[in-house]
């Protein structure tokens, strides 16, 4: 894959319950970008990204990850190529060290424990993490369990990063560490957040999201000093 | 409040830069001294009391405490009680006398199983507090165990902890609202444990993405192959001698001949 774009042609998705949470969402993400994803609670953001990795798979209309359709088929090879930072990311650490947190995805992909080590030191070398490898997650702060969860994704080698709210619950301190961290990533990068400060600094470009449609899509600056935009979208 | 978060703590815990393979020589010994109760006779419960020398000596040198294993071991005894509780009234012969009262068979049998209960939880205890629960489930996968069960045990001890979680989380928001209220009726339980379903339901399903998205395909990968240094090694030999001696000399009725003579 030497294009890691994210490409969404009108997809919807209606959760089991009936709820319809995207309505329709189409997108272009291309090789390199960051974008950031904004949009009030419950306007669909968490929902898209799940589709990007095949964690959901649309109702109808079609999600291409570089070139691969994304179904049930294609999901494991896709999940390689994007890595997810959850929400909260007590989820993605449940292993006894976080040294076997992070090693816990290249161990899944059977590569050889020389190769495991090596990428579990690279990537807690990455977010400064490598002196409490053999800490269990519950020892480490707040700010230090989020950098373990990217690292935990950083290891799979993935061409683009998506994250979920990642400085939510984070002091400004450990919020100004991770936005240098990422800045320091060359990945295709698709941030959801409700930061915009963060959106700002990270993110040339952003997509706005309200009740499960794209309203805005455009250079972060422009949008977010536009009133009209702000108001449609439900931030004013 | 606390002793939850505690509870919880304790179940996640394990000894940072454990001794490598130490996990596995504890599981071993445990396994062979199981073996080594459950197959003493039934009627001599007098030789499974020198076999209290394993939980007593193993969990001080392992740092747990006996006292509080053995306090923890006691949650044992309803379960045992049910088992052997008719044992007395249906087996009456006599065993043996203490001066004019005769204590039938059906009585030494309840006390050697009340044994067997206390000392198995005991070693058990003892196993998973210093090994901690995770390491014991890789080490049973290393010695053989399938991993079909074994990936089991990981996600059911990993689903505990959520529901811990939950229960931590829903406890505090309640407290910060209860304005020092102690009790709640049946129906707010009702509610509390709908509610704990639901969030723990959840939260399963969002660590189970989390697990996907990593590539987990229904079996955890093994960690790194524990070397067996020597402390490993000895902590195996040593014990398995002991729990030998312990089972198959009758140190009690040595001391029996030692009194007479
Ligand atoms: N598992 C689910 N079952 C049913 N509805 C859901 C589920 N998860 C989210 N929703 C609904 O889908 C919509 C979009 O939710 P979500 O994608 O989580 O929004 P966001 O991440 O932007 O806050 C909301 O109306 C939400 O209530
Ligand atoms: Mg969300």
């Amino acid at each position: 894959m030497s294009h890691h774009f994210i490409k969404f042609t009108d997809v919807t998705y209606r959760y089991p319950d009936g709820t319809e949470a995207l309505k329709g969402v189409s997108l272009t993400i291309t090789h390199g970008e960051r974008v950031a994803l904004l949009g009030l609670n419950g306007s669909g953001k968490s929902t898209l990204i799940l589709h990007t990795n095949g964690l959901l798979l649309p109702t109808s209309g079609e999600v291409n990850i570089g070139g691969i359709p994304v179904t049930k088929k294609t999901a494991p090879e896709v999940r390689r190529a994007v890595g997810m930072v959850f929400q909260n990311p007590d989820d993605m650490l449940f292993m006894p060290t976080i040294y076997d947190d992070v090693a816990f995805g290249p161990r899944n992909m059977h590569l050889p424990e020389d190769e495991v080590r090596h990428r579990v030191d690279d990537a807690l070398n990455a977010v400064g993490l490598h002196d409490v490898a053999d800490k269990a997650a519950f020892q480490l702060s707040g700010g230090q369990r989020r950098s373990a969860a990217i690292a935990s994704v950083l290891s799979m080698g993935p061409d683009i990063l998506v994250l979920d709210e990642p400085s939510a619950n984070l002091d400004i301190c450990a919020r100004n560490n991770l936005i240098n961290l990422l800045d320091s990533f060359r990945h295709t990068i698709l941030l959801v957040t409700h930061d915009l400060d963060m959106a700002r600094q990270l993110c040339p470009r952003s997509i706005i999201m309200h009740e499960g449609r794209v309203c805005a899509d455009g250079l972060t600056q422009t949008l977010l000093s536009d009133t009209d935009i702000m108001r449609d979208a439900g931030f004013m | 409040m606390a002793s939850i978060e505690q509870r919880y703590i304790s179940l996640s815990a394990r000894k940072v830069n454990s001794a490598q393979g130490k996990e596995q020589a504890m599981l071993i010994v445990t396994l062979l001294y199981l073996v080594a109760v459950l197959s003493v006779p039934l009627y001599s419960p007098q030789k499974l009391i020198w076999l209290a020398a394993y939980p007593i000596i193993a969990s001080e040198m392992e740092g747990c405490g006996f006292r509080r294993i053995f306090l923890k071991s006691l949650l044992i005894i309803p379960l045992v009680a049910l088992i052997g509780i008719f044992n007395p009234f249906i087996d009456t012969e006599t065993a043996f006398r203490i001066g004019n009262v005769a204590v039938n068979r059906g009585w030494v049998s309840f006390i050697s199983i009340l044994l067997r209960g206390l000392l198995s939880l005991q070693a058990i205890l003892i196993l998973v507090e210093s090994s901690g629960i995770i390491d014991t489930i890789n080490a049973l996968r290393k010695l053989g165990c399938p991993s079909v069960l074994t990936t089991q045990l990981h996600l059911t001890c990993r689903y505990i902890s959520v529901v811990m979680e939950e229960v931590i989380v829903m406890k505090r928001a309640r407290a910060a609202r209860g304005y020092g209220r102690k009790s709640y009726p049946l129906s707010m339980w009702g509610r509390f444990i709908g509610q704990l379903l639901i969030r723990s339901m959840q939260r399963a399903t969002d660590i189970h993405r989390a697990m996907l998205a990593r590539g987990f395909d229904g079996s955890l990968p093994l960690g790194t192959t524990m070397r067996w240094n020597s402390s490993a090694w000895i902590w195996l030999i040593v014990w398995t001698a002991l729990i030998a001696c312990l089972r198959f000399i009758d140190f009690s009725s040595l001391v029996v001949q030692f009194l007479h003579k």
